[in-house]
């Protein structure tokens, strides 16, 4: 009896990490990710750059955004006006947190030094900002302005993984990211609403769409890209740019409620990756 | 007529089953103290281990939001793992039966390896995605936690007075035995436990569960009843069937509530009886985690684990009972060609 119930023990682990293993996701292949093992060119900046520039609006009825909890904190109980995850930022009509980058056109042939450090904060028990771009070996520099503990958890598919946890008054956390990625999860585990998208591109143009909806993508050597509007619930929308020699181009585009696209545009509901 | 007289007439005092019985109780604390881990998405929210933020007992300013899940999780496990191992050694010294030893051994074995596998489970989600993680680490040890379980149930069943009163020796029908049909039940139980982990920690979607829940219901219901319809006057064997359908009803309400509380705050509602069907795909639950787990989602869910493996722990006893006092049918031919004429069976375990 005893040997038959030990057996169908370990049948039923065998089973289970079967069963894991078949159900396990695959890796989502991003689409900017043109890693290849050609030596690339550093970029000389030419100056006659342009410029891209826009507004993000939205049209339809805004879906009612998801409540949170922070009771179980109380300091975040306190520090937390607004109940309600931030994943959907719509004023008078234009939408925030659009992550906005060019692709193609020829850029994946040059290494572009990374910028400055970026700043992730975490402020309010919220991640600010949510929506974060990063060139590939630039600084992130991660701080806590809360009088109460978070860990960071950014969970990657090409990177290393890393779970940290920094409390009240903590030194800034300093990472870098060593390969192009885009909307990598980043969650405080000990929060669970706390949630943001760090992407991580070969180049620095890129842009986050602020609360009035605008974006500016400067420094963009002239030639025809594909413009991408990323946003974690509405989607993905593509145009085409061209940037003239030290020029500006306006490229305005519309996230609709139904999930449709400007004119212009073509659109496609975005698979996120997982966020556990 | 059987007579389980242990050795010589030994048998182990009642304050060794009632600690055993305890260690089980806690052992239902912790799976409780587990699912709410997974249930609140705390399980890295500690990110070292053993320790917890570098101690053994961590400051109370950090016991704060998801941070009290994991680490009473870790706490109620130490505990845990204290008391199997106090039993261990009592069953060791007290217990005569040297497979029972064998068995107090296999559980502290249990729960010293749950306790690595949990911690393996902690740290490389500081080196892997989590998916990953919760696929091939956090499902495993929920399976161990169930078995972990059963054994405990097990040893308890094994150390208590009834285990050693006089029982009167049925013999089993011949076909598909009853002593067969409750282990089907106990395996379904722990695999259908299983793909449930696999669900909650989202190695695959609903289906693999809902139809492991059909074949479950299916297997309980058949033990249950061939038991009350063969033993309707042996308590012994009829009254953990009574609980076993009992617990069956509660799990299918509490599952398909958990369910459908899940997939509101999901943002996918289920609106009517086609709606619940078609809602079984993962794209669906996997919106579930775009928001922060709410009640009464995380309760619903966590009594239906709890009650998962009562249910489990049931038929375990309901097992074990069975093997005790059938026998099969074969073997009583073969016994009775052996000895006809002779004394009345005894056996000796």
């Amino acid at each position: 009896m005893l040997k038959r119930l030990i057996a169908l023990m370990m049948v039923a682990v065998l089973l289970a990490v079967l069963t894991a293993a078949c159900g396990k996701k695959k890796a989502l292949k991003d689409e900017g990710d043109d890693e290849s093992d050609t030596p690339k060119t550093p970029y000389v900046v030419k100056g006659n750059e342009g410029t891209i520039t826009g507004t993000v609006s939205f049209e339809g009825e805004a879906p009612k955004p998801d409540p949170l909890d922070p009771s179980s904190d109380a300091f975040c109980n306190a520090n937390m006006p607004d109940k309600f995850i931030d994943n959907v930022k719509i004023k008078d009509g234009k939408l925030a947190d659009v992550f906005v980058y060019v692709t193609g056109g020829g850029l994946e042939q040059y290494r572009f030094e990374p910028p400055a450090e970026a700043n992730l904060d975490q402020k309010g028990c919220r991640y600010v900002p949510r929506v974060l771009g990063l060139v590939v070996g630039q600084k992130l520099s991660i701080t806590n302005s809360d009088k109460t503990g978070h860990n960071i958890h950014p969970q990657p598919k090409n990177n290393p993984s890393w779970n940290q946890v920094q409390g009240p008054g903590a030194p800034p956390i300093e990472k870098t990211f060593g390969k192009a990625e885009e909307l990598i999860p980043v969650k405080c585990d000990q929060h669970p609403w706390m949630k943001a998208w760090i992407s991580v591109l070969n180049h620095p143009f890129f842009a986050r769409s602020e609360e009035n909806g605008t974006y500016t993508i400067s420094g963009v050597p002239p030639g025809t890209y594909t413009l991408v509007f990323r946003h974690e619930k509405f989607g993905t929308q593509r145009v085409q740019v061209t940037v003239p020699p030290s020029g500006t181009v306006t490229k305005d585009v519309v996230f609709k409620a139904g999930g449709g696209a400007s004119p212009a545009a073509t659109a496609a509901p975005l698979v996120l990756p997982y966020v556990q | 007529m059987i007579e389980q007289k242990g050795i010589n007439g030994w048998r182990p005092s009642r304050a060794l089953h009632r600690y055993a019985v305890f260690v089980a109780f806690l052992t239902g604390v912790l799976l409780l103290a587990g699912a709410l881990v997974t249930g609140n998405e705390a399980g890295d929210s500690v990110p070292d281990w053993p320790l917890s933020f570098g101690r053994w007992l961590i400051h109370s300013d950090n016991f704060v939001a998801n941070v009290r899940y994991e680490y009473s999780h870790r706490f109620i496990a130490g505990m845990v793992g204290i008391a199997t191992f106090i039993l261990a050694v009592w069953v060791w010294r007290a217990d005569r039966r040297r497979w029972v030893k064998r068995l107090a051994v296999i559980a502290f074995a249990g729960v010293f390896a749950q306790a690595i596998v949990g911690g393996v489970r902690v740290l490389l989600a500081s080196y892997m995605p989590v998916s990953t993680v919760k696929a091939i680490v956090a499902v495993p040890h929920a399976l161990i936690a169930q078995s972990f379980f059963a054994v405990i149930v097990s040893i308890a069943v094994f150390t208590s007075r009834s285990w050693f009163a006089p029982k009167e020796s049925k013999t089993d029908a011949s076909g598909l035995s009853l002593r067969k049909l409750v282990v089907f039940s106990v395996a379904a139980v722990l695999i259908q436990l299983v793909l449930g982990a696999g669900f909650r920690h989202l190695a695959f979607g609903i289906i693999p569960h809902a139809v492991g829940a059909l074949a479950v219901t299916v297997l309980i219901a058949w033990t249950a009843m061939t038991v009350l319809k063969r033993n309707h006057d042996d308590a012994y064997l009829a009254r953990p069937a009574v609980i076993a359908l009992a617990l069956l009803v509660i799990q299918l309400l509490l599952g398909v509530l958990a369910y459908i509380f899940r997939m509101a705050s999901a943002g996918e509602p289920v609106k009517n009886i086609a709606g619940f069907f078609n809602s079984m795909t993962l794209a669906a639950i996997e919106k579930y985690n775009e928001v922060q787990p709410v009640e009464p989602t995380i309760s619903l869910t966590a009594a239906h684990l709890v009650v998962g493996a009562l249910t489990l722990a049931t038929l375990i006893v309901l097992a074990l009972r069975a093997y005790r006092v059938i026998q099969p049918a074969r073997a009583v031919q073969t016994l009775e060609q052996k000895t006809l004429g002779s004394s009345p069976q005894r056996a000796t375990v």
